[in-house]
């Protein structure tokens, strides 16, 4: 009886939009995520760049009124600090891990510090009238049965993230800068010695991370919620570092990846009031990324093996044919 | 004399340090200048606070006993230049199993403690393991393993608490305070000639038989270290694996042991948290402190003799700050702040080197012109 509600529950609309809903501010950042990545440099802080972006938007929106610049103020902050990420990693040699550490602290500190001044409560803005992005309605397909209810009425945000995804897509595989972060990203040597700016290219990659990565902590608070909360991203960054992984470092893969966990924790929610204990549906995606890990490392050995295999074969041969 | 004693590494390192936590303090202040209504009040209160009263002072020791094992577990680690955000993880699991046992085995303490810590330390192993076995045999990212790890402990410990060890109708989610035997008893004895110490310490600031815990653990990593096989292979695959491969150490077995000796100390820890600090179990236990043995095994450029000192310091950092949340109108996470400048500058390998470059290079103009030959020619910063 009670899985026949699950099931039901789950093939609504209402739940499947929800999926979207809760999986955006996943997306984003693991797109973030997964530019780093490619060029060779791990972004730890992606949570630190959700809050900081998430913080500002909601405080510069309720002085200024202006959702628009609420977002624009979301975004530069991120792009800041990842500009300081960048600064201390690539110019001051800071292993970039403990650099993204530090920067989460910041961010976590800093957003509650600030949070406290401005307002003189620790736990959220709700004295701050902040604004809201607005939703997307879509004239007609809002009127189909099912598909409607999923797809119109979702904030702007959700298209955004589909959107950046093929953009993404397109910069990482049909552009030159795409295949500069990407030969950076494999061989940093052998890009360098071909006039590529390893430096720049990384510092770039670490930019468009912070811009995508931004729009992730705003969804959290001019979207999903409409006021900051302390610590609201709660691991999302590192979630999403854990998305790129498990969809195989590809855009599409890591969109679907991102998109599971959303699954996953909406399926929770649903679980939680049914009295199944939400925090083990919660470590399914977790088990599912490390699983993924060790496949996609079992598959790479396999791989280098197999060259290792051509590679003696092709040479014994060559020395084969030498010596007749 | 002093440059010298300056060209040594030690001392060096030891300055660098110093400055990195003076500007950090100095920037702290003035954020305070500009927040706060009475800032050399409110600074005060932070600098000096754990040394007010007794029960703060307290405090700083449990914090700082908290922060060494974290030190020594980082420190294991960052040895071998491998990284383990698993901490967190570890120390919520190892606070669990010892937990269930303080509460529920029916033991008497001199039995049911030893059984609880050792149940941590094992289950903090085993967690600590399995990436660093990832790591080995897979060449899995152990970072990304780690954090995911820590996510399962997260969940499973909130799981095993609000399902099985919250008591029936309790309003939020915390276990009962654990009972007589379940806690770790006050570092003084209770014996009559010291009865007053004890008295004041078991009434106002419960630190626990941990702090010699924690220094026999201290004593202890140094020994495996420096002065095993293990520890030297560690030395090795930290200075240089490929080399330490061709030398014939089996690299795959020191990694899965410094992962797993790592979750062991964690493991310890988090036993603390539950057993010496918070005398039950509560939600988030580990919020706050997850990332904290990362700086202190920073300051403490991972020697395990020098963790204890970086934690007393970092410690009473925070239990200062707590003092100066409470007495003025500026919140702690200001230490927060200071914490994210310190390990940006005790990291940042070319900011400190840079200024000793040019005093190094001053220094040399200086003695061309005096036409005094200089027997030390750069070199010296590396670092």
């Amino acid at each position: 009886m009670p899985f026949n509600v699950v099931l039901r529950s789950i093939f609504s609309a209402a739940f499947l939009a929800s999926v979207l809903r809760i999986s955006t501010p996943l997306i984003l950042p693991a797109l973030g995520g997964l530019i780093t990545d490619l060029s060779g440099a791990i972004n730890i802080a992606l949570e630190g760049i959700m809050l900081t972006a998430a913080f500002t938007g909601v405080v510069v929106s309720a002085y200024t009124g202006s959702v628009f610049l609420g977002v624009l103020a979301g975004v530069a902050s991120g792009i800041l600090i990842s500009y300081l990420l960048g600064w201390f990693h690539l110019f001051l040699e800071t292993d970039i891990i403990l650099a993204g550490i530090a920067i989460n602290i910041l961010a976590t500190g800093g957003t509650i510090f600030l949070l406290f001044v401005l307002t003189g409560d620790k736990g959220n803005s709700q004295s701050l009238a902040s604004g809201r992005v607005p939703n997307v309605i879509l004239p007609l397909i809002e009127d189909i049965p099912f598909l409607g209810r999923i797809v119109s009425g979702q904030h702007i945000f959700v298209w955004l993230a589909f959107i950046l995804t093929w953009l993404v897509a397109i910069y990482l595989y049909r552009t030159p800068w795409g295949t500069h972060l990407r030969a950076v990203g494999e061989n940093p040597e052998a890009a360098e010695s071909l006039g590529i700016n390893v430096r720049r290219v990384r510092m770039i990659a670490l930019l468009i991370s912070g811009f995508l990565a931004s729009f992730g902590g705003l969804t959290m608070s001019m979207a999903y919620l409409t006021l900051f909360q302390r610590e609201m991203t709660a691991g999302r960054g590192f979630i999403a570092l854990a998305a790129v992984y498990l969809g195989g470092r590809k855009p599409w893969g890591t969109l679907l990846a991102a998109i599971l966990f959303g699954f996953a924790e909406a399926l929770s929610h649903q679980l939680g009031s049914l009295r199944i204990p939400s925090q083990l549906v919660q470590t399914i995606p977790f088990v599912v990324t490390i699983l993924a890990l060790v496949v996609y490392n079992l598959r790479e050995q396999a791989v280098i093996r197999e060259r290792r295999r051509k590679f003696q074969e092709q040479h014994l041969n060559t020395v084969a044919t030498v010596k007749e | 004399m002093i440059r010298k004693l300056y060209m040594k590494p030690f001392v060096r390192e030891l300055l660098r340090i110093l400055l990195a936590v003076t500007i950090s303090l100095v920037l702290g202040f003035i954020i305070t200048l500009l927040v706060s209504e009475d800032p050399f009040g409110a600074y005060q209160a932070f600098l000096t606070g754990p040394l007010t009263r007794i029960n703060r002072t307290g405090e700083w020791i449990k914090e700082a006993i908290t922060l060494t094992l974290l030190g020594l577990s980082v420190a294991l680690v960052f040895k071998a230049q491998l990284f383990s955000l698993g901490a967190e993880g570890q120390m919520l699991l190892g606070a669990l199993v010892s937990g269930t046992i303080a509460l529920f085995v029916p033991l008497p303490a001199i039995l049911r403690i030893p059984l609880a810590l050792v149940a941590a330390m094992l289950v903090g192993f085993l967690f600590g393991a399995l990436p660093g076995y990832l790591k080995a045999h897979l060449n899995a990212n152990e970072i990304v393993s780690t954090l995911m790890l820590n996510a399962i402990a997260l969940r499973l410990y909130d799981y095993f608490l609000i399902f099985h060890i919250k008591p029936d109708g309790a309003g939020y989610n915390a276990s009962d305070f654990f009972p007589k035997e379940g806690i770790l008893p006050t570092f003084i004895p209770n014996v009559p000639f010291l009865a007053d110490a004890y008295e004041l310490f078991s009434r106002r600031a419960n630190v626990t038989i941990m702090l010699y815990i924690a220094i026999a653990v201290v004593v202890l990593v140094w020994y495996l270290m420096f002065r095993t096989p293990f520890g030297y292979e560690l030395r090795m695959l930290g200075a240089n694996i490929k080399f330490a491969r061709y030398g014939g150490i089996d690299t795959k077995k020191t990694v899965i042991l410094s992962f797993a000796i790592s979750g062991l100390v964690a493991g310890l820890a988090g036993a603390h948290l539950g057993m010496g600090i918070h005398e039950k179990l509560i939600a988030n236990i580990t919020i706050g402190i997850a990332f904290e043995g990362i700086v202190v095994a920073l300051l403490a450029r991972n020697n395990p003799v020098a963790v204890p000192f970086a934690a007393l310091a970092y410690g009473y950092l925070r239990a200062g700050a707590d003092v100066m949340e409470r007495s003025s109108d500026v919140s702690r996470e200001m230490v927060l702040v200071i914490q994210a400048i310190i390990i940006l500058l005790v990291t940042a390998e070319r900011v400190l080197p840079i200024v000793q470059q040019r005093v190094s290079a001053s220094r040399r103009k200086k003695q061309n012109n005096n036409e005094v030959p200089s027997i030390e020619e750069g070199g010296q910063n590396a670092v």
